[in-house]
């Protein structure tokens, strides 16, 4: 058995230098298809961990109008407190509101030095203890009649409220589209990786159909027959997948701390686990990439 | 069915004919075969033939009368449209795809063309009939130059086809299908593309081979050689079997 491994390798490596042109085409399909499928996963990721940490500190912010008496806002704070639903509420003044706007805002300073005054209201932060019922709370909210008298807007309570729930809405209407263009493509380039594979293979075949015939004449098994077809293959795709997932390394080294600087508000992040699965994920399709494109010739082209 | 004489129309006097001396077990059963490419026509129509093990037979015939459907129905490249086939005990038509090549393993082959890698060695053409069936390096190491010496081609071993004559080449094949000491060789015109001198010298190998114990079966239209071996002949024409006879003559008037 040793020995016929040493064989197989050998045969297929081989049959790869011999062809090189047509295996290095191949490589590099995969490489595209599969460095695209890495990248699709890991915005996936990185979606899900934004929609994660926007989830758990999912806050209904009330936004309070200018001179808004100061009892009234005691009062809707105390009625909040009394809740069930609530845990806490926090009173932003507008000055606090400009100081955390500043913060946020430090990467471009002259957005802040457009400021004339200062137009942010104050706010009464409410979080909540169970994030799952941020529509109930907001709900609950709008029918109090202390809310509308010290809301930013009474005319639409809407604008006067800011809850994570939106922004998770959003995040997944976006995702979905996102998600159906990636299964487009990903679909269209694994069928080119898969004919690409065919092809080299068939190639392959061709340049030893004199081998084949006397392996044949002399015995040797079907499945030794094929193994260095489907091995080469499966070298093709393990080469493709290997760069695939030292690009998306790379990308991710590039992109990621630049991405986190431009939305310092959000959790952008992919974790080392993330990594090791995107990993995992590209080598196993590109393993079937290589042994249904090497099957798909050997079935047609190469009769045993 | 061990007298197989006077099967339709010997062209040969009576005289000629030798009692058999058929013994061992069958190698080679051929019952009711027949095989059609296009469906009214017969490449092979209703054949019954057995040969025994240890037998040297010549197959005798015209192009197109059936020898190389022969060939190739006792290799399984192809299978009977009716009929029975045994070879080397095997069920040919029972025997599943996957097995096909272990029988293949029990029948050497030599063909008209030699069928050489030319990339490699005599060595290494050898070598690689054993490699591809899972023998040992150490079992090549031994087997090889023992074929080669058996075959008269002890100081070629590191040519390369291009390097070695015709006859040397076949040879060469001759070697690479008997290392494996198979217990049927079949030869499908062993020296069509060689002189009647190589050739006869190719024939003698074979007898050699035959002497050995493997059954020998050789294609051929060779009349020369035919006639000179005296050797059992089975003659086909149009697809049926229309002579068989010990100590044949290629028997044909071309």
């Amino acid at each position: 058995m040793s020995i016929n491994m040493g064989y197989f390798v050998r045969e297929s490596v081989q049959n790869f230098r011999r062809n090189w042109v047509m295996s290095l085409g191949a490589v590099i399909t995969i490489y595209l298809s599969l460095l695209l499928v890495g990248v699709f996963i890991a915005t996936g990721f990185v979606v899900n961990s934004v929609v994660q940490s926007v989830e758990d500190k999912v806050t209904v912010q009330i936004f309070l109008k200018d001179g808004a008496a100061t009892e009234d806002v005691n009062a809707l704070q105390a009625a909040l407190l009394k809740d069930p639903l609530v845990k806490g509420v926090d009173y932003t003044s507008k000055d606090d509101a400009l100081k955390k706007f500043k913060e946020d805002m430090k990467q471009s300073p002259e957005i802040i030095d457009q400021l004339e005054g200062n137009p942010l209201p104050a706010s009464l932060d409410v979080t909540l203890k169970e994030p799952k019922t941020v529509e109930q709370m907001v709900a609950k909210i709008k029918k109090m009649p202390l809310f509308l008298t010290v809301a930013d807007r009474p005319d639409s309570p809407e604008e006067s409220l800011k809850y994570g729930q939106q922004i998770v809405n959003k995040l997944f209407a976006f995702t979905r589209v996102i998600r159906v263009i990636e299964v487009v493509f990903v679909l269209m380039l694994g069928i080119v990786s898969l004919i690409f594979i065919n092809n080299t293979i068939r190639l392959a075949i061709y340049a030893r159909r004199k081998e084949i015939g006397i392996m044949r004449l002399v015995g040797a098994s079907n499945w030794f027959i094929r193994t260095p077809f489907l091995l080469e293959g499966v070298l093709q795709a393990l080469i493709g997948a290997s760069l695939a997932i030292l690009s998306v390394i790379g990308l991710q080294a590039a992109i990621m701390p630049r991405l986190r600087d431009a939305l310092p508000f959000l959790a952008v992040t992919l974790s080392g686990g993330a990594t090791a699965q995107i990993a995992l994920s590209l080598i196993l399709a590109g393993v079937f990439i290589g042994i249904g494109g090497s099957w798909l010739a050997m079935t047609r082209y190469l009769k045993v | 069915m061990s007298d197989l004489i006077g099967q339709a129309g010997s062209q040969v006097p009576p005289e000629n004919v030798v009692a058999p001396v058929r013994t061992g077990p069958t190698m080679i059963s051929l019952r009711g075969v027949s095989k059609s490419y296009l469906a009214d026509t017969a490449a092979l129509a209703d054949c019954n033939v057995e040969i025994h093990s240890g037998e040297f037979v010549f197959i005798v015939g015209h192009s197109g009368s059936g020898k190389s459907t022969f060939i190739r129905l006792l290799l399984r490249e192809l299978l009977p449209t009716r009929g029975q086939i045994i070879v080397a005990g095997q069920d040919l038509v029972k025997l599943k795809n996957w097995k096909v090549p272990y029988l293949r393993r029990n029948i050497g082959c030599v063909f008209q063309d030699f069928k050489l890698l030319p990339n490699k060695t005599a060595f290494e053409n050898i070598a690689f009939a054993l490699e591809v069936i899972g023998k040992s390096r150490h079992v090549i190491r031994t087997q090889v130059p023992e074929v080669l010496r058996l075959v008269g081609l002890e100081d070629k071993i590191d040519s390369y086809p291009d390097q070695l004559s015709g006859g040397e080449q076949q040879r060469v094949s001759i070697a690479r299908a008997f290392v494996n000491r198979p217990p049927l060789l079949l030869c499908d015109e062993p020296t069509g593309n060689l002189d009647p001198q190589t050739s006869l010298g190719i024939m003698k190998l074979l007898e050699r081979i035959n002497k050995t114990g493997t059954t020998v079966l050789v294609a051929t239209h060779d009349r020369d050689m035919v006639d000179n071996m005296r050797r059992r002949v089975i003659a086909l024409e149009g697809g049926r079997v229309i002579r068989d006879q010990d100590r044949g003559v290629y028997g044909y008037v071309d």
